[in-house]
């Protein structure tokens, strides 16, 4: 374990400790800790700013809620994006009842922000059991053991979700791979 | 090592998962393989796209408005800054 994690599995440890005792301002630490993944991740899966804020904050309030189920047993990171898999998956319902399309930004150097959003829009088209892994996979590092017990998957039906969707990512993109990887 | 051992690789291949001299090893194959040259290109380079994808802009700006609203919503009392380890020196120096 680098120092740098070995760092961030003490303070998590000492904030869920301190949240499980009763200290509010715990969760501030832990937000800090976690707040950039969750909103990354809600980011990535709804492609809605908007969305994406209501979720993170949501995903901590829930923590509040149930910080007497707290354990400092290294499972908390795992729980966390579960939570913020089961709002993600009802902001999605909502939309679908409603029709709202996703945020399309483009800003930044246009070659970089037609790369990214070719990328996004390509990944929109995914059914959500291949785009998920990859999220949570390649764009965000968690690793296949992880992600897999954050979806209630074993890890090879993760890894065989995480491979066809690369394949199925790589056919929506076709020939613009070429300037992808200038 | 035949062509079909390579193919049952070539997704582990993709995530960078393999030891280097295997990685080696399938380079060194795929130069007289185009189908297996492509699909370990192909793979890799969806694979590296995905790692390479820069941040949503303007994250800070959100991750303040979340903050915010923890704070509006009870949740938090008041802002904690990040840990940061201490670097600053302390001089023996007295009075």
């Amino acid at each position: 374990m680098s120092n740098q994690s070995r760092d961030t599995s003490e303070a998590e440890r000492r904030w869920l400790s301190a949240l499980a005792s009763g200290d509010q301002d715990a969760l501030s630490g832990l937000y800090e800790l976690f707040g950039e993944k969750i909103f990354r991740y809600a980011y990535n899966m709804l492609r809605n700013r908007s969305d994406a804020e209501d979720v993170t904050a949501e995903t901590f309030l829930r923590v509040l809620k149930r910080s007497g189920e707290l354990r400092a047993d290294g499972a908390f990171k795992t729980w966390l994006y579960r939570i913020a898999h089961n709002l993600c998956i009802d902001k999605m319902r909502q939309h679908k009842l409603m029709e709202l399309p996703p945020d399309i930004q483009v800003t930044g150097t246009e070659h970089r922000s037609s790369i990214k959003v070719m990328v996004h829009q390509a990944l929109e088209q995914l059914p959500i059991e291949y785009r998920e892994p990859l999220i949570l996979c390649d764009l965000e590092d968690v690793t296949a053991k992880e992600a897999a017990a954050m979806l209630d998957l074993t890890v090879p039906a993760l890894k065989s979700r995480l491979y066809r969707g690369r394949r199925a990512l790589r056919n929506k993109l076709g020939g613009s791979m070429r300037d992808m990887v200038k | 090592m035949n062509k079909d051992f390579y193919s049952k690789l070539v997704d582990l291949y993709a995530g960078r998962e393999l030891p280097e001299e295997l990685e080696a090893e399938m380079e060194a194959a795929a130069l007289v393989d185009s189908e297996l040259s492509h699909e370990m290109k192909s793979l890799r380079d969806v694979t590296d796209a995905l790692q390479g994808m820069p941040d949503p802009d303007d994250i800070e700006l959100s991750l303040q408005r979340v903050r915010q609203r923890l704070i509006q919503a009870g949740a938090v009392t008041k802002d904690i800054a990040p840990e940061t380890p201490v670097w600053q020196y302390r001089l023996p120096i007295q009075g």
